[in-house]
This record gives structure tokens, C-alpha cells and sequence, in this order.
């Protein structure tokens, strides 16, 4: 057909010398890309119920799994720590992560899309858990598997801190669980100490009662803190701020600064369901009404006078805030403590900061009826195992996710980089007793009495909406609290304009 | 020269009749270059090409337009529901303030960017330190839009951003840093845009401004033109085709790019940043709403190229064409 030269190269290479090069070629593409793209390889030695238990921790040596994470710190802490995995299993574990959000897409991506490229992924409760629970494998078969390795103390519900399993592994099914709890990051109040004992006498005067913050402090004291240091700002003082606001562009945060003022007074929840178990159909929502126009008027008063760069100021950057001593109070995620208590990076260390409950709901700002609580939320991250991967997959992922879970890897991470654990065994651990007063070499243990002891149990815990539309409905919410902070639209007009988009959302 | 081709093709087609394809070189000697290829010989070498080419982006189109007739689940089977995708959208607020803000955020890059973009070229056209200046220049557009959205975020941070401090200290900004504000928000943009992508104008303009013929500016300062009038009467008419490509990249890309915008304000606050393309991620890999952001991006698409082609098409302006002709010629004589 086409002119073909006298020195063409297929005529120098015999006819089987062409294959064995062109299949040579083919296998290594077809394996560089599998290693390249999949990741995951997998590689097994049978057991039985009656093996060893090194033989079962073993089974799956020579297999490399890929486990895509946040970028906080007990994946940091697992990464500098994977060789001991390694040692105990022969699996190898590619740790990556990335912000939550970008996590969210490329996590999303891989489950919905039908493949498993990571065959674990971090389950952020209410961002990555409602939306794709359905493509998670179901963890119940693998907890009484005999011929896989087990941890001792079990996956019950008491093995975990309260709701923590059902918060992060229980999306509309209660017979499913997806995810084991990895980390938690739980709210509390972090104040400037030091800044409330220096201008007590002032703010007394001034108030008719003292600068001090307990666990009965209320929203309404907190309003009153932030327009004190406000007040003398503008006279002129070199004072910080009272307070800022989580209003960034990462919408699940966002939403969660009104969510947890909302449900301090009056116990105030979204939709009418539980939220333990969250609702594929959870019908019309309860923004709009008295209580919810309320609470948003108090939320913008607050922003009124708190940190000018409420509305750029994310959950990192308002730490950074803080660290840099721009404010004298956050309610923050405890995990920051860590941050916070490096003297290096903040003028907030060395005993200066104080930790407490969130704020109390004020009797005054409740017209539903309900009671005034410390509202205190959360995002529980569990470790969940991608549904479309191989059985055999799905088993090796197991052994990553009870290791990365268990008592000793999580008193590890706290140790380490500081961590949050999940488990409550690591609570009776001397050490960790021991750190929970300064001076103390796991600052985050400094917020367990505020946090394990107080915020995460009832009735002050609130665990937000699992719905299927999670990442709408958080955008909604928080686009349109900050047009309320921005003096964009009314309270009234925010919260009316939640539940109409919200409504619409859920096809009510 | 007809009567020499007539002839020679009836001499190829005897030779390929007789000796088949491998007499064909025959005929491809050097004075075969003028040939007219076989039709059905350009189809066979073009095919990968073009195949390659439909699979890369004939493909998509057909499949963008499939998902935004359906719901769809990714993993599991579809479900048709006509137009209902698109009919969503004329109810959507978030959707026709997302073109409004588009366009917002559009015509402002454009226009600041063509203005200094234009300024920059005409000072560094010739000056002493003109390359050294041009590599200078043209580092922003090295750079990955996410590293620049990167950078610029920690520039305009309200706690220790630089640029922050220093728009604190002549007056623009207050203490609410510049992108936590709904009215300046937008603007933080744009800068980032007109620093990131001005040079590609002065580069394009300053290629143009080297073809503007010297004999014309010399003619027209002896007519006693000064540079402004020089500029406008000789130089702009000349750089003008060139002008228009710029715009027309640049334009193309605003449409694209929202890189720095996802690193920078994510849409806010509130909504006020959510340019089209923003919201059409949000949707369609955040809220994984795969179906209906493949409507929003059908008719970005095509607003999208009905504007290219009305861009393309006053270049091609005979008009236009006509000066930028006469300039050409003028250079070659």
C-alpha cells in the first residue's frame, strides 16, 4: 500500500524478536502504569482462624495500599511512624494528604467514580461521610473475622469517647458501619489568661461583674468581652481583640461558628432528626423560625465587634490570629493547643492561654423553650476502606485501619506531633494523666478536661446534620451568614433565604 | 502550468496503475513538490491526528451534553431527565449572579491588563535595558496559577501579609484585609490576574510594536505628529491584529481559570467572588452534582464560543484588515 524503504526497521528485526520487544514494551507500560496510577498491589499468604497471630498480622505481607488523608496531625505522626507498621505487617502504606477539601474532591472522585486508587481514606464525618457513605465498605463482616488480627479492647460503642463511632461510622443505616474514629477535632475556648487578669477591674466596672471565663460563661458574656476590648481599641489602647470569628472560605467550618451558638441556646438543630444516624429525607428545615432569626442577630453583633478579618479568617488562619496575639479568646478545635502552646510560633504560650467549655447558651437569647447548654461541635475524621476495592483489599486495608487506630499508635501520635485521640483506654494511660496539667509535654491534653470530660457528652454535644447534600448545604449556610456579617442582608433575610435554598435543596 | 500538472498526474496514475504504491516514489522527486496529493493519501496520514483529536475533545463534547441530560451517578446507571438540568438554572440565583460576576471580573482584567499591558510594551519597545526588563516582566507568567494564588494569599493576609500592611499603610484598606471584605474581594482578584497575565500583553504587543514600520512613525514626526499622536495614528492601527489575539487568549482564559480564585477566596465571602466557573467546580465536585454542572458548563461553553467567534471575526474585519495589509507591505518594501 505505502512505500516502504529498502532499510525499513521491521525488516532488520525478525518477526519474533518484534514480539518479544513489542510485548516486553506493553507488560512494562501496563505495569508502570498500575503502579504509577493504581497504587495498590496486593499480595497474599492464606490463614486460618487457628494461625498465629503474627501469621494473620502477616497475611497480606509485600502488599503496598495507598491511604489518602488530611493534612493533620495524626497522618503526620502515622507517616514518621509507618515503618513500625511496616515491621509488624510487611504492608506498605503510601500515606498522602492534602487540605480537607481537596481531599473531599479527589476522595469523592475515586468512590463515585467506581475505582480505588486509595484503597482507605479519611472520613471527615459530615463533609466526606454523608455524601459518599454508600461507597464505603461495611466494616461489620471484617470486626468478627477470626482469620484477620484484632485489636483487644474491640470496636464497641464504649471502646470510643461518646458518639464518637456513630458520628463518623453510622450514615442512615444503623447496621453499616464505614469508619473506625481516627481523630477528632473538638470545639472549646481558648482565652488569653493573662489579658482577662489585667483588665478584670475595668471590665468590672464597667460590666458589674468580673473578666473571667468559666464553664457557665455565656454567648451574651462573650459579646460583652469582645465589645470591652473592642471599646478600648478604639480608644486608643494597644490591646487585642475579644474574639474572632471562624468565617473562612472552607464552608463546613464556617457553618459549624453559628451551629454551635445556635444549639447553646435552646438546643437549636437544623432538621428534626437524629443526628447520630443522619436522614436521607430529612424534610423541611427549622431556619426562619424565632429562635434561628434570633441567634443570627446575636452571631452579627458578635461579628460586629470581633476581629475585622472575620470573614477571610478560616479555622487555620484564625489559630494564626490567635498565635500572633491578635485576640484574646477562640473558640478553636482542641487539636490546636499543640500550635498554640509552641513557643516558638505564639505569644500565647508558656501559661498565658486558659482552656474551657465553649460558651453556654444565655437564658436571655432562648425563645423556643429549650435549655441553655455549651454547645459543642465537632468533625470526628474516621479511617474508612474504599467499597469498590477487592476483597483482598479490602482485608489489608483492615490491618492499616485497627493499627491506626489502636491505643498504643494513638498515645504515639500525642505524644508525637500531638494528636486527638479517639479511643478511650488512652485517657487511663499514667502519662497522659499526667499531662493534662502543665507543665506538660502533650499540649493538647491541657483541653481534655474541657473536651472528654465536658463538650463531647450530653446535652451539650451537637453533631450537625448527615445528610446526603452535607457540602450544599454547608455552602448555603455559609455564604449566607457571611452576606448577614457582611451587612449584605437582615438576619431575617439570611436565615429566610437559608431555608428556602436548603428546602428547595431536600425537594421539600 | 495547468497543462504541466494535467500532465503529470496523468503520469502518476499510469505509474501507480502499472507498478502499484511502491512506483510512487518514483514521482516524488523535487520536482513533484507542487504535486497534488491523492485525497484519499492526506485522509490515511491525517487519521491518528484526528482521531486522537476526536477522542480528546469530540468525545467530551458529545459526553458533556449526554450528562447534562441526565442524572448522574458516576458508578451507577444514569437517569434521564431531559432538560431538567438546564431548566434549574434559570431559577438559580447562584447561577446568573455567576455570569454577572463573570463578566465583572472579565472586563476588568481585560481592560486593566490591555491598558498597562499596552504601556509596558510601548516604554520597553527599544529601551536600553529592554530584554533584561522582558524576562523580568514575564516571571508572573511562569508561575502555576496555584502557587501565584498561594503566594498572594499569604501577601494579602490580614496577620502578616505584606501587602496587607503596606495597602494599611497608604490609606486603600483599613484593618479588614482585602479579601475578607465583600466590596474589595473582587479586586484582590483581579490583581492577581492583571499581575499574573499583563506581561502576556506586553510581550504580544511589544512583538507587534516590532513590525510597526519606521518610514511611517519618521513620516509622520516630520508631519509634526509627537509620540502620543505617532502612537495612535501609526502604532495602534499596526499592533492592532495583534491587540485582538491578546484579548481574545486572555479572554478565553478568564473563562478558564479560577485556580488562584479556589486558593484565594473559594467564591466568598458570601457569594461574592462565586464567578461562574467557580460555581460550576463547587457543583459539580463539591456537591458532586455531575448533571447539572455539565448544563452549567454547556452554556459556558457556548456563550464561550459565540463570543470567541465575534472576536474572531472582527479580526478578521476587512476593514482592519486593510490597514494592518498596508502596514505589511509598506515593511516590505
Amino acid at each position: 500500500m505505502f512505500y516502504i524503504p529498502k532499510n525499513s526497521v521491521h525488516k532488520t528485526v525478525s518477526r519474533r524478536k518484534f514480539l518479544e520487544l513489542g510485548g516486553g514494551t506493553a507488560a512494562a507500560l501496563g505495569i508502570g502504569s498500575m503502579t504509577v496510577g493504581l497504587g495498590t498491589v496486593i499480595t497474599r499468604t492464606p490463614v486460618s482462624a487457628a494461625s498465629s497471630e503474627d501469621a494473620k498480622w502477616r497475611q497480606y505481607e509485600g502488599t503496598k495500599l495507598v491511604f489518602m488523608s488530611e493534612n493533620t496531625p495524626p497522618s503526620f505522626a502515622i507517616r514518621d511512624n509507618i515503618k513500625a507498621f511496616y515491621d509488624l505487617t510487611g504492608i506498605e502504606v503510601e500515606i498522602i494528604t492534602d487540605g480537607l477539601p481537596i481531599v473531599q474532591q479527589k476522595v469523592g472522585i475515586d468512590l463515585r467514580g467506581g475505582n480505588s486508587d486509595f484503597a482507605l481514606s479519611y472520613v471527615q464525618d459530615k463533609p466526606i461521610g454523608a455524601p459518599f457513605a454508600d461507597f464505603y465498605s461495611d466494616l461489620t463482616p471484617l470486626l468478627g473475622d477470626e482469620t484477620l488480627p484484632q485489636d483487644p479492647e474491640g470496636y464497641g460503642r464504649d471502646a470510643w469517647f461518646e458518639n464518637f463511632l456513630d458520628v463518623c461510622g453510622v450514615y442512615y443505616d444503623r447496621d453499616r458501619l464505614i469508619a473506625l474514629p481516627y481523630d477528632s477535632a473538638v470545639a472549646c475556648t481558648f482565652y488569653r489568661q493573662d489579658l482577662y487578669e489585667k483588665y478584670s477591674k475595668e471590665f468590672e466596672a464597667e460590666y458589674g461583674y468580673r473578666l473571667e471565663y468559666t464553664k457557665d460563661s455565656t454567648w451574651q458574656n462573650v459579646l460583652d468581652f469582645a465589645t470591652f476590648f473592642k471599646k478600648l481599641r478604639d480608644g486608643g489602647e494597644d490591646v487585642p481583640y475579644g474574639y474572632a470569628q471562624h468565617n473562612g472560605n472552607f464552608t463546613w467550618t464556617t457553618q459549624l461558628d453559628i451551629q454551635r451558638m445556635q444549639f447553646a441556646n435552646g438546643r437549636w438543630i437544623d432538621f428534626d432528626i437524629d443526628d447520630k444516624l443522619g436522614s436521607r429525607e430529612p424534610g423541611p428545615c427549622n431556619w426562619g423560625d424565632e429562635q434561628s432569626v434570633l441567634i443570627m442577630e446575636k452571631f452579627k453583633a458578635l461579628g460586629d465587634v470581633s476581629h475585622p478579618d472575620n470573614l477571610a479568617n478560616g479555622t487555620l488562619e484564625l489559630n494564626t490570629v490567635y498565635q500572633s496575639g491578635q485576640i484574646a479568646m477562640q473558640v478553636q478545635y482542641h487539636e490546636f493547643a499543640a500550635s498554640v502552646e509552641n513557643a516558638e510560633t505564639s505569644v500565647a504560650a508558656g501559661g498565658k492561654t486558659a482552656y474551657a467549655p465553649c460558651p453556654k447558651g444565655a437564658p436571655d437569647w432562648i425563645v423556643n423553650g429549650g435549655d441553655a447548654v455549651n454547645g459543642t461541635n465537632c468533625g470526628i475524621g474516621g479511617i474508612g476502606i474504599n467499597g469498590n476495592a477487592s476483597e483482598d483489599v479490602k482485608r489489608a486495608a483492615y490491618i492499616f485501619a485497627i493499627w491506626a487506630t489502636s491505643k498504643n499508635t494513638q498515645f504515639d501520635v500525642l505524644k508525637g506531633v500531638g494528636g486527638t485521640p479517639t479511643r478511650k483506654s488512652v485517657m487511663d494511660i499514667p502519662e497522659v494523666q499526667k499531662a493534662r496539667t502543665r507543665p506538660t509535654d502533650m499540649p493538647n491534653a491541657l483541653t481534655f478536661d474541657a473536651v472528654y470530660d465536658f463538650g463531647i457528652k450530653d446535652p451539650h454535644f451537637v453533631l450537625g446534620p448527615k445528610i446526603p447534600e452535607a457540602n450544599e448545604y454547608h455552602n448555603i449556610v455559609a455564604a449566607e451568614s457571611q452576606n448577614c456579617l457582611a451587612g449584605r442582608t437582615t438576619p431575617q433575610e439570611a436565615c429566610a433565604t437559608i431555608k428556602q435554598q436548603i428546602d428547595n435543596l431536600n425537594g421539600v | 502550468m495547468q497543462k504541466t500538472l494535467r500532465a503529470k498526474r496523468a503520469s502518476f496514475s499510469a505509474i501507480e496503475e502499472d507498478h502499484g504504491y511502491a512506483a510512487r516514489r518514483l514521482d516524488y522527486g523535487p520536482g513533484a513538490l507542487n504535486e497534488e496529493p491523492k485525497r484519499r493519501y492526506h485522509i490515511l496520514l491525517m487519521a491518528p491526528a484526528i482521531l486522537t483529536l476526536a477522542a480528546i475533545t469530540i468525545y467530551p463534547f458529545f459526553w458533556l451534553i449526554y450528562m447534562s441530560l441526565h442524572k448522574v451517578s458516576v458508578a451507577r446507571s444514569d437517569r434521564w431527565v431531559g432538560l431538567d438540568n438546564y431548566a434549574r438554572l434559570f431559577g438559580d440565583v447562584k447561577y446568573t449572579d455567576g455570569w454577572l460576576l463573570l463578566v465583572k471580573y472579565s472586563a476588568l482584567c481585560l481592560t486593566l491588563e490591555i491598558l498597562i499591558g499596552v504601556v509596558l510594551a510601548v516604554i520597553l519597545n527599544g529601551s536600553r535595558f529592554e530584554k533584561v526588563l522582558v524576562t523580568v516582566f514575564l516571571m508572573p507568567m511562569m508561575m502555576s496559577p496555584v502557587v501565584a494564588g498561594l503566594v498572594w494569599y499569604y501577601l494579602y493576609n490580614g496577620t502578616f501579609g505584606w501587602y496587607h500592611w503596606l495597602f494599611q499603610s497608604i490609606g486603600i484598606l483599613g484593618e479588614t484585609s482585602i479579601l475578607a471584605d465583600i466590596d474589595t474581594a473582587m479586586w484582590g482578584l483581579v490583581i492577581v490576574d492583571v499581575w499574573q497575565w499583563t506581561p502576556l500583553i506586553t510581550l504580544i504587543t511589544l512583538a507587534g510594536l516590532k513590525r510597526v514600520p519606521q518610514d511611517q512613525l519618521e513620516a509622520n514626526m516630520v508631519d509634526g505628529a509627537g509620540s502620543l499622536r505617532n502612537f495612535f495614528t501609526v502604532s495602534l492601527p499596526n499592533i492592532y491584529p495583534f491587540l485582538l489575539i491578546a484579548i481574545l487568549l486572555r479572554f478565553m482564559d478568564n473563562f478558564r481559570f479560577i485556580d488562584h480564585i479556589l486558593v484565594l477566596t473559594g467564591g466568598g465571602p458570601g457569594n461574592a467572588t462565586r464567578i461562574l466557573p467557580v460555581y460550576l467546580f463547587d457543583v459539580s465536585f463539591q456537591f458532586f452534582k455531575l448533571g447539572r454542572g455539565a448544563a452549567i458548563a454547556f452554556t459556558l461553553l457556548i456563550v464561550t464560543i459565540v463570543l470567541g467567534l465575534i472576536l474572531v471575526r472582527i479580526f478578521d474585519d476587512p476593514k482592519k484588515q486593510v490597514a494592518s495589509g498596508e502596514a505589511g507591505e509598506t515593511t516590505d518594501d
